[in-house]
């Protein structure tokens, strides 16, 4: 196995180290670096006890910095970027209290203190961020982090008296960041890194080929596997920037198979061919998972409930498949057929998914719906997508997928076929949700029932019909009813 | 800020837990082998790959134990690793250590372990029928049930489930052991009793108590989950130490911490309650099955508490209630905040459900019309004083202004075929003092050191319950100190001796107690130097953020210039203080008393929002007046009820144990655990306190406020079941807690067939 030594930036020290690139960046956190601040309280991604910041520089100059969850991420995620923890934050501000920490001091919102480093990571994220300073944005910036003490009211008083401090801040990046270090939200090493200081430029290095394993954002595989073991081959895919690009070229949208989740659902791109598919960002995860997660790895994970791939499903993704050693091997295929059997792929070992190829033409009617015990931060029971292309009232092109009612995602073929090229009224809703449970056989989990998840996929498909037609009489009494038969 | 000391270093992540405190170079890691079915006879341990593996593997049995192989004081049926027999699916077999984590787990899958397997029960009725119980039945009665039903107007019977829960402290289970001179053992536990941890592990390694010393520091939450059951794992490192010779830290996984150690015991109960034709209440009974679990654990107390609590918040004149400690295959169940209240708390509310549908009339009817009151003597026959109840009703009905909201709400269903609300109230009535009378006990050790700082020491673990704070707050105006020259040290053996774990809501009251009565000696001895010293009258002395006044006016010295004084006269500055909280009996034989020292009493308003159509609800509103007496800290007082509230709702709403035919638990993380995130509570909860009021039974005329309010999450559930009777007034719909989208999504469809078996197992 070959040693590549990393170097990364962490708060205000350059560390460079030859430890295995696969280990979980939080066990090097805690024990290499001694900071253990950062907690443990999962190792799953579900509690964000373990939040760092990671800032990355720009091509175009300066630096975004995300809230990240340090259990699911692997040390060469780090590479080249600037890791900040709660140690660093304190260090930056006077009496070792930044006004987040002052917020929460305020409002006695820390009680136990476990989860405590984490919710001033992620809101001060939130600030750097600054694009939803209130009280909405501040529920999303806490999205992934769990406190079992407080019951959140302090939390939130404390994320009040943020909003009402720093409303005002300049909206542009680098003086919304020198502002946030003026106030010492934030150390001085933040704007320094941005501006290209602290740490010196090294040029990303090549991704390992052939691939032994593939890592995304790691929230899929280190959840299966917390302590891998060192081997070679190991690919971390986001280090590679033409795996995140999202381009449009004439019709075809071609989204990379390392982008975010996050970066997939703010890119304008995506927007405009499929309005109003950021509405459904906050089903997925939280905010420090969809800053990691890729669409690849919801594709590669083969989870029957995967809902990035149950969107893509039914907006009709092609996925583009590549040996990186081996040019001109692509081979593109619908992304329903990538899925054999259950976590079975047609993908073979040392094979990539480099990207999700989108039709961007005309304005397509999309909906998704989740079933899930709590409604943020949860894997659903079941899923589905509509796309529906629409001349008049007529569908001239219809698709609906489902996840979570068989072995794999699914394209709801009978129910597909059934609404395309019909007018668009009640009975044609009820006939769909119908058509939809009959033609699937799931099993019972721990997630729910095999009856609960046919009956769900059934109101779920009601519930299409009622979202995008929300004016249409017709089809609200017939939903109504079909939903209190 | 002043006493918010240990929040400043918990924002600033200077904390540290036990797993971010410096190891020795030479610790080893700790993790265990779980068993893999529900019940077993371990016919062999193989430990030869593990050991394999890395030479610095060590696997340890029950054959290493030294002392006695069991936990159990009260029952002696939980071995800290088995000999014989396992059973529940996660108990732990084996200890395996190794230099670093990831090998003692790596170790820990290569150990095998072959046994033959036994017959499991999950079920406690089927348990019950088996006569498999952890202790025998009891029963407590008062009246004539029988000719109360025969005289009234209506009656009406049903069961009600309730499901357990998981602590989800966000810090799991942990410990660090180490030798010290090769004879003694020196224990950081994250436990909420150290004392608890010192006898168990002093019996474990047949040493005297004096030999092991146990310390606990701060706890990242605990929630009653580590009362008892942070014992075996601190036992588990102090025994890898003892053999190994090296220290040893154990820090478990989520997971493992979740199939290993106990949560909340589930219940299944039948009730009847008769009424006559007012609504007035004549008679109540319960059936309670506890889902113990595979040991004793502290199940019996919690039953008490179940018991005493059967009626809730109101007056029942005849009662006859009978408890089972079921033993079944499933981990042990153990304490959690509430304590077995809840889940009593949970049937008399269903049983007024069910009495409110059979008289045609809302539920909060019944209830106003049968709140306890003054005088009231409960079924036990303990005489209620400073009852509170109505007077929380009637504020809280006034504040919601509940009639408008129910029209209102009544409308809203009226206009939205698709969406629903629902709503519903609870009172509460919660009795403090641990239901196991010698456990009313506490010390405290305080000294002053020569420059007038304070140092006090208690049996109170801080866990997130801010009882450091508060203690602080009674030193620094039992000495009339600043707050910022008093410091609450962490818990140990050596400096408070026999102490009782830190629960049952009675962390400040006891400890508190404990710590004014030292400092009331420390303070007379000074005034009486001060007496001394000015000639002045000591009835006319007193202290006031360290100066010392003279009939209110300032004397020109401080506290620290006679601290000086007493300590060049050789007066000690050092006292230890103890209490033992005064006018508790039970008389167990007769089941009649006054187990507790007094009530809290509140009520709380849920108001919940359905999806008729996904099946899915959210929480629209909570409302809720408390009673805190005359706080220590409003503030602390104010997390407190927000906390248990949340718990209460994630309960009764949100979470649910889910456990295979086999006995396995399902929801092992918490990615299949789903606990209440900020969105869920996003409406948060509308907090009044009743007027303060001085309570003569705790110190300084405060309250105790951890468990009561997770009562009020109960309401959540009524409440959600409420909007689905607006979509289906003919929802046949079992009292089965918590309420979850599959449940709701099978009341709106009609039923659904072959939905999971009840969370209850
Ligand atoms: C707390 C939490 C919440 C979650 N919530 C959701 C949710 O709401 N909805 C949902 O759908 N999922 C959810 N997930 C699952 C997971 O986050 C997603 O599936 C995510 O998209 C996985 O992407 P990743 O990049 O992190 O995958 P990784 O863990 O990096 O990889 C997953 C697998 O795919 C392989 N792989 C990754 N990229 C490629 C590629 N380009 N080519 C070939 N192989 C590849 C890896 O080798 C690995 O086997 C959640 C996970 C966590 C931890
Ligand atoms: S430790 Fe819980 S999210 Fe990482
Ligand atoms: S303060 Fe204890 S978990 Fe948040």
């Amino acid at each position: 196995m070959t040693k590549r030594s990393l170097r990364f930036l962490a708060n205000d020290r350059v560390v460079e180290t030859d430890r295995w690139e696969g280990s979980p960046a939080l066990d090097f956190i805690r024990k290499d670096l001694a900071l253990t601040g950062t907690k443990e309280g999962c190792r799953e991604g579900d509690c964000g006890a373990c939040a760092v910041l990671l800032g990355e520089r720009k091509r175009e100059g300066g630096a975004a910095y995300r809230a990240v969850p340090s259990c699911v991420l692997p040390l060469a995620a780090l590479e080249n970027k600037h890791l900040v923890t709660i140690e660093g934050l304190a260090a930056g501000a006077d009496g070792g209290l930044t006004p987040v920490m002052r917020a929460f001091l305020e409002e006695n919102a820390s009680q136990c203190g476990f989860c405590s480093p984490g919710f001033i990571i992620v809101l001060t994220a939130w600030l750097i961020e600054g694009s939803h300073l209130d009280e909405e944005g501040a529920l999303e910036a806490v999205s992934g982090n769990l406190c079992r003490c407080t019951g959140y009211g302090s939390i939130r008083r404390a994320a009040a008296r943020l909003i009402k401090d720093f409303r005002d801040l300049p909206p542009e990046p680098e003086a919304r960041l020198d502002a946030l270090a003026a106030a010492q939200v934030v150390p001085a090493s933040l704007p320094a890194f941005a501006q290209g200081g602290l740490l010196e430029k090294t040029a990303p290095r090549p991704l390992f080929t052939p691939v032994g394993f593939a890592v995304g954002g790691g929230s899929d595989l280190y959840v299966r596997n917390p302590d891998p073991i060192p081997r070679s081959g190991f690919a971390y895919l986001p280090a590679d920037p033409s795996l995140k690009a999202i381009t449009r070229r004439g019709a075809t949208l071609e989204v990379g198979a390392a982008a975010t989740v996050r970066e997939f659902f703010a890119s304008e791109d995506v927007r405009s061919a499929v309005p109003g598919i950021e509405r459904f960002e906050g089903k997925f995860a939280s905010i420090l998972v969809r800053n990691v997660a890729t669409l690849g790895g919801n594709a590669v994970n083969a989870s029957p409930v995967a809902d990035i791939v149950s969107m893509l499903i039914a907006l009709g993704a092609i996925v583009r498949i590549e040996r990186p050693e081996q040019s001109g091997t692509a081979r593109e295929i619908p992304l329903e057929r990538l899925y054999l059997g259950y976590k079975k792929l047609d993908l073979a070992a040392g094979e990539l998914v480099t990207a999700f190829l989108l039709q961007a033409h005309g304005r397509p009617l999309f909906n998704f719906e989740k079933a899930s015990k709590r409604s943020t931060l949860d894997i659903a029971a079941v899923n589905t997508a509509i796309m529906i292309e629409l001349d008049e009232n007529r569908i001239t092109r219809g698709r609906i997928s489902a996840g979570g009612v068989a072995a794999t995602p699914l394209l709801l073929e009978g129910a597909s076929e059934l609404i395309t090229g019909r007018e668009v009224t009640g009975s044609l809703a009820v006939e769909a949700a119908r058509a939809a449970a009959s033609e699937v056989s799931p099993i019972s989990d721990v997630r729910g029932s095999a009856a609960y998840r046919i009956e769900a996929l059934k109101r779920l498909v009601l519930a299409h019909f009622a979202t995008l037609f929300p004016g249409d009489a017709g089809i609200q009494d017939a939903v109504t009813k079909e939903a209190l038969r | 800020m002043k006493g918010a000391h240990d929040a400043a270093l918990n924002l600033r992540g200077m904390t540290a837990y036990i797993d971010d405190l410096p190891e020795p170079a030479n610790a080893l890691q700790a993790t265990v082998k779980l068993s893999e079915s529900a019940r077993g006879r371990i016919t062999r341990i193989d430990a030869l790959a593990a050991l394999a593996l890395d030479p610095s593997v060590r696997v340890i049995t029950a054959a290493d134990v030294p002392g006695e192989n069991q936990l159990g004081f009260t029952v002696a049926d939980e071995p800290l690793l088995p000999e014989h027999e396992w059973e529940y699916w996660g108990q732990p077999l084996v200890l395996c250590l190794a230099q670093t984590r990831a090998l003692a787990r790596r170790a820990a899958e290569l150990v095998r372990v072959e046994g033959e397997p036994l017959e499991p029960v999950f079920d406690p009725r089927e348990a019950a029928a088996r006569g498999e119980f952890i202790l025998p039945p009891r029963t407590q009665s008062s009246g004539d049930v029988e000719k109360a039903v025969a005289r009234a107007s209506y009656v009406a019977e049903g069961r009600a489930d309730s499901g357990g829960q998981e602590h989800v402290y966000l810090e799991t289970q942990g410990a660090f052991a180490e030798l010290v001179d090769g004879t003694r053992v020196r224990i950081v536990s994250s436990t909420q009793g150290a004392t608890v941890v010192q006898r168990a592990a002093a019996r474990v390694l047949g040493l005297p108590m004096n030999a092991v010393e146990v310390e606990a520091r701060r706890l990242g939450g605990a929630f009653g989950g580590k009362e008892d059951q942070a014992t075996s794992w601190a036992c588990l490192a102090a025994l890898g130490a003892f053999v190994t010779g090296r220290p040893v830290k154990l820090y478990l996984d989520r997971k493992t911490d979740m199939r290993a150690t106990g949560k909340r015991h589930p219940y299944s109960s039948d009730f009847r309650i008769s009424a006559d034709k007012d609504g007035r209440i004549l008679s109540f009974e319960a059936d309670y099955y506890q889902n113990s679990g595979s040991s004793c654990d502290l199940s019996p107390g919690i039953l008490s508490r179940t018991l005493f609590h059967a009626c809730g918040a109101y007056r029942v004149p005849n009662v006859r209630i009978t408890g089972y400690m079921c033993k079944t295959n499933l981990p042990s169940f153990t304490a959690f905040r509430g304590f077995g209240a809840p889940q009593a708390f949970f049937v008399i509310e269903a049983a007024i459900d069910a009495l409110a549908a059979k008289m045609g009339l809302q539920a909060e009817e019944i209830k106003a019309r049968n709140l306890v009151e003054e005088g009231d003597v409960t079924h036990y026959g303990m005489p209620l004083v400073g009852v509170r109840a109505r007077e929380a009703w009637d504020r809280l009905t006034a504040q919601a202004d509940w009639r408008r909201l129910r029209a209102d709400i009544d409308a809203f269903n009226a206009a939205h075929p698709l969406e629903k609300l629902g709503a519903a109230l609870i009172p509460n009535c919660f009795g403090i003092s641990f239901t196991k009378l010698p456990m009313n006990q506490g010390g405290a050790l305080v000294h002053v050191y020569q420059d007038g700082s304070v140092l006090v020491s208690t049996g109170a673990v801080e866990m997130g319950q801010q009882v450091a704070r508060k203690i602080a707050r009674v030193a620094s105006s039992a000495l009339g100190v600043p707050l910022d020259t008093v410091r609450v040290e962490r818990t140990s053996t050596l400096t408070v001796a026999n102490t009782v774990p830190t629960a049952a809501s009675t962390g400040s009251d006891i400890n508190g107690a404990a710590a004014l009565a030292a400092c009331e000696e420390i303070r007379g001895r000074i005034i009486a130097k001060a007496t001394e010293l000015t000639g002045l009258a000591a009835a006319e002395l007193s202290f006031r953020e360290g100066r010392l006044l003279c009939a209110g006016s300032d004397t020109g010295l401080s506290f620290r210039d006679l601290v000086a004084k007493c300590h060049e006269a050789r007066i000690d500055l050092s006292a230890h203080g103890f209490y033992a909280t005064p006018g508790l009996f039970y008389d167990a034989q007769a089941e009649r008393g006054s187990p507790f020292a007094y009530h809290v009493y509140g009520a709380a308003l849920v108001v919940a929002r359905l999806d008729v159509l996904r099946g899915s609800y959210a929480i629209e509103k909570a409302v809720a007046v408390h009673d805190i007496a005359r706080s220590l800290d409003p503030v602390v007082d104010r997390g407190q009820v927000e906390g248990a509230f949340a718990q209460g709702l994630g309960w009764a709403t949100l979470e649910e144990l889910v456990f295979s035919n086999e006995g396995r638990l399902l929801s092992d993380t918490l990615s299949t655990y789903k606990l209440p995130d900020a969105h869920f509570l996003s409406a948060g909860l509308d907090l009044d306190f009743l007027p303060e009021s001085e309570n003569p039974r705790a110190v300084l005329g405060s309250k105790a406020v951890g468990e009561p309010p997770l009562n009020y999450g109960i309401a959540g559930y009524f409440a959600v079941l409420d909007a689905i009777r607006a979509a289906r007034p003919d929802a046949r719909i079992p009292y089965d807690l918590p309420m979850t989208p599959e449940k709701a999504l099978s009341a709106l469809s009609g039923g659904l067939v072959g939905t999971r078996k009840r969370g209850n197992a």
